[in-house]
This record gives C-alpha cells, sequence and structure tokens, in this order.
C-alpha cells in the first residue's frame, strides 16, 4: 500500500531538506568513511567549525547523523537508517509509476481490440 | 522506456517516463477520466474505484482518488489539486499534504510515429539520490536504492 503517515512524512521532509544542500551532502559522503570529529570535517570544506556544527546540527535533527555523547572531541556517525528509509521512499514512488503504466498499457491493449472487433 | 533524471537542480526532481502506444488525446484522457482512472491508477495490489476517482478536470479543480488494498481492503485516498490542464500537452497537479507539497507534471510527448512518450516529474525529491557522483558516497546505505535503479535503467 502507498500509506504516507503524517509522522513518517514529517520526518522525511527534515530528512529531505537536509539532503538539499550540497555542503551537507558532503559532510555525509564523507561519513560514509567512516567517524570524524567537526574539526576533520571542517578541514576540507574551508569552512569554520562554527559554520560545519551549523550544518551538523540539521544532520542530527534529521536523525541522519549520531554525535558521541562522551568523548570530548564528539565524533559524528552516519546514520544510515533515515537514509534508507527515504530511499526506499523514492524507490516506492518508482514502483508506484511503472506499475501505473504496466496497466495503462494493458488498458491500452485491450482498448485496441474493443476497437478492431467493432 | 524508463529513465531517472541525473544530476537534477537543488530541490531535486525524480522523472519517469514510458513510451505508449497511443495518441496524446487518448493518454490524457486516460489520465483524466474516471472511467480509464479506474483500469489503472492503483498499483499492484490495490484497485482504484470508480466510485472513489474525483475529478475536476481546471486548474483549482480536485483529483482525488482512493486506492483499496486486494489484501486487506484498506483504503489510502490521495488528494490533489490541478494546477494545470492543458490537452493534449501538461496536466499538473498538486498533492498538499504530502512532503509538504509533492508536485507532478505529466508532459505527453507526439513521438509522430502513432507513439506518445509519456514524461512524469515529481519534486520535492531530493537531488542526492539522482546524482550519480552522490550517490556513489552513500553506497552503505543506498546499496539497495542502487540496485533498484538498475533494475529500470
Amino acid at each position: 500500500m502507498v500509506v504516507v503517515e503524517d509522522e513518517l512524512s514529517d520526518e522525511l521532509s527534515r530528512v529531505f531538506a537536509a539532503l538539499a544542500d550540497p555542503t551537507r551532502r558532503a559532510i555525509l559522503e564523507r561519513l560514509a568513511e567512516g567517524d570524524a570529529t567537526v574539526n576533520e570535517l571542517a578541514e576540507p570544506f574551508a569552512m569554520s567549525q562554527q559554520a560545519v556544527s551549523k550544518h551538523l546540527k540539521v544532520l542530527e535533527r534529521a536523525r541522519l547523523i549520531s554525535r558521541s555523547r562522551t568523548a570530548q572531541s564528539r565524533p559524528c556517525a552516519l546514520d544510515p537508517e533515515r537514509l534508507d528509509r527515504a530511499a526506499g521512499w523514492i524507490a516506492r514512488h518508482q514502483k508506484i509509476w511503472a506499475d501505473r503504466h504496466d496497466r495503462l498499457e494493458q488498458h491500452l491493449a485491450a482498448l485496441r481490440a474493443k476497437r478492431n472487433d467493432a | 522506456m524508463t529513465g531517472v533524471s541525473d544530476g537534477a537542480g537543488e530541490t531535486g526532481e525524480l522523472t519517469f517516463s514510458r513510451i505508449h502506444e497511443a495518441s496524446r488525446e487518448l493518454l490524457f484522457d486516460c489520465m483524466t477520466m474516471p472511467e480509464h482512472l479506474a483500469h489503472f491508477w492503483g498499483p499492484a495490489g490495490t484497485t482504484a474505484p470508480l466510485d472513489g476517482i474525483v475529478v475536476e478536470l481546471r486548474p483549482g479543480g480536485r483529483f482525488e482518488t482512493t486506492m483499496v488494498s486486494d489484501a486487506d481492503g484498506s483504503t489510502y485516498t490521495m488528494r490533489a489539486v490541478y494546477v494545470e490542464v492543458r490537452r493534449p500537452d501538461r496536466l499538473e497537479w498538486i498533492e498538499p499534504g504530502v512532503e509538504g507539497g509533492m508536485r507532478t507534471t505529466i508532459t505527453f510527448v507526439d513521438l509522430r510515429d502513432g507513439r506518445t512518450e509519456v514524461i512524469t516529474h515529481q519534486t520535492n525529491v531530493p537531488a542526492a539520490y539522482l546524482n550519480a557522483e552522490a550517490r556513489a558516497g552513500f553506497n552503505t546505505s543506498l546499496d539497495r536504492f542502487d540496485a533498484y535503479l538498475a533494475t529500470l535503467i
């Protein structure tokens, strides 16, 4: 079924909004290679730690990353569950359209057959 | 023919294309007339009964379909509003309640050999999933998605 619950929808909106920014996508790509601290993340982007922290907050709120509460350096880690869900959402939509067009094709063939009979 | 666009804009968009052996007019009617929609609108595992389809074919008019699950009879109603209605070229609607506003545009392209390409755009989908380079970086979590895309392209 194609049920999209409100809660899930809100969560996806946050994920999609977080992913709309190229810097945040780059941060996620970096984290896909392994955990990193704010310092390590700021380096390749030529950005202040403050600017990176802002992006990290958005990613954390979307629960795309998690940050250690124990270590002093608070390393960031990719949290793949939300990405999985968002990717699944897109895959479902693609499938809905594919199914729909498969059926439309059958419907058109039925219309043609009917016309030929007439 | 099916495809997913690459390197879409910042907001991202998802494109689905299929070629049918029919005129633009017939395909436009299929997408906008309840008696046609009832035959194909509900995706696999569901049906969209005629009495659950509302089409007010004008900008600002409603486009609603109730899909019923074959398995357990549960229903889901898509509630959309037409933005543009231009037979036989273009059809556009938005679903205000989905993802902060999901916009769907269907373009009907005459291939001049009796066939028509039907191109569906859905926006409010992040570019991150559609850009091959970005996708490669997400390999741990997007493996399943990529596998799915591969079956489409």
